[in-house]
């Protein structure tokens, strides 16, 4: 919080709000939950830093997956996922999440979350500690004033790869395609 | 204790073995036809919850191995509840090939979800099931996961590793 950059605040004020009222979701897929606890109450204190959790995916513009993600676990976070209002962040935590991690065999768990959803940012460890979560929180942040965490951008633009993606794996989606999908691209 | 109760087993059946590996162990080997006799027996003498129901793939001698684990929460016939609990253990094979079995839920009802998890993950019938929906996977798998011939590597080789990346923007 430097005096300096007040001016810079006031001209994109927008952006300020989204960086320091980083609303959670998180997403208790695996034993990454562990960590959140510590995280949100008074030792670590997340709060510190704009990062509350909330009860619903409608308040929340941060997606923390915490661990590994199962075929099904997909299909709930994919949900959740869409039912964010933008702009939304997407941070994968722990090791299984961006490759697999010691799932990398497992006949029922995605091996690479990016190929289905955008993910703005990762922390890798088996586990992450406490303060990691803390450090991604303030990388998002420079990448916020970069125009870099376009993740839900993308997932729009796209929507045709990661819907075809999300079909090979699930083989019936409950719900319509989110954006409307052109079919002049082919898709490879 | 032990001991009565092992006679009184094995005097049901004429081909029925009983061993007590452990103090606090009885292990049955029946046959299909016997298993819900013993239940049924078992549970009238006190062992009323059904622990567990599990399954073995003995690939190499073409069987599958049901294992049912019984003991009783409540101290009845003088029976000590705690550490010293007597366990129940009734095994029986059933051959690979024709993977049909009969359901116990008319004597335990929580072996449903039991059930439905091994139809899932090993492909056995349980005849008499009233649904044998699948209960954890997503996906339909041509060999059930959990046979020993099913191998994870190839499978996530010709599945997950064909998904493409979404290309960046240009």
């Amino acid at each position: 919080m430097d005096r300096k950059n007040i001016k810079k605040w006031l001209k994109e004020h927008g952006k300020m709000s989204h960086k320091y009222s980083l609303w959670v979701i998180y997403f208790c897929t695996g034993c990454g939950i562990i960590e959140i606890p510590p995280v949100i109450t008074s030792r670590w204190d997340a709060e510190r830093f704009g990062v509350i959790p909330v009860a619903t995916p409608r308040q929340a513009n941060l997606f923390l997956i915490t661990g590994y993600v199962s075929v099904k676990t997909l299909k709930a976070i994919i949900r959740t996922y869409e039912q964010m209002p933008d702009p939304k962040f997407t941070v994968g935590f722990g090791s299984c999440p961006i490759n697999g991690g010691m799932y990398w065999d497992s006949y029922n768990t995605i091996k690479h979350l990016d190929k289905y959803i955008p993910v703005d940012g990762w922390i890798a460890g088996c586990m992450p500690r406490p303060e990691a979560i803390f450090i991604a929180v303030t990388h998002l942040w420079t990448l916020i004033d970069k125009d870099m965490a376009t993740g839900y951008i993308k997932y729009r633009e796209k929507y045709k790869y990661y819907r075809a993606n999300q079909e090979k794996v699930l083989s019936e989606l409950e719900w319509p395609p989110l954006y409307p999908i052109n079919d002049n691209e082919e898709i490879k | 204790m032990n001991n009565s109760l092992k006679r009184e087993i094995e005097s049901m059946f004429s081909d029925i073995q009983v061993i007590i590996p452990e103090d606090t162990r009885i292990l049955i080997t029946a046959r299909k036809e016997q298993l819900l006799i013993i239940l049924k027996f078992l549970k009238e003498k006190g062992y009323n919850h059904l622990a567990l129901i599990s399954c073995i793939d003995w690939e190499e001698e073409r069987q599958f191995e049901m294992v049912y684990i019984l003991t009783s929460y409540l101290q009845k016939n003088n029976e000590v509840t705690g550490d010293e609990r007597l366990h129940v253990i009734v095994k029986l094979r059933i051959p690979r090939e024709s993977a049909e079995f009969i359901t116990v839920i008319p004597v335990f009802e929580n072996a449903e979800p039991y059930e439905r998890e091994i139809h899932e993950l090993f492909g056995i019938n349980f005849e008499g099931h009233p649904r044998l929906t699948p209960l954890f996977l997503e996906r339909e798998y041509k060999i059930p996961p959990f046979r020993k011939d099913f191998d994870t590597r190839k499978y996530v080789k010709e599945i997950f590793d064909n998904i493409p990346f979404i290309p960046e923007k240009k």
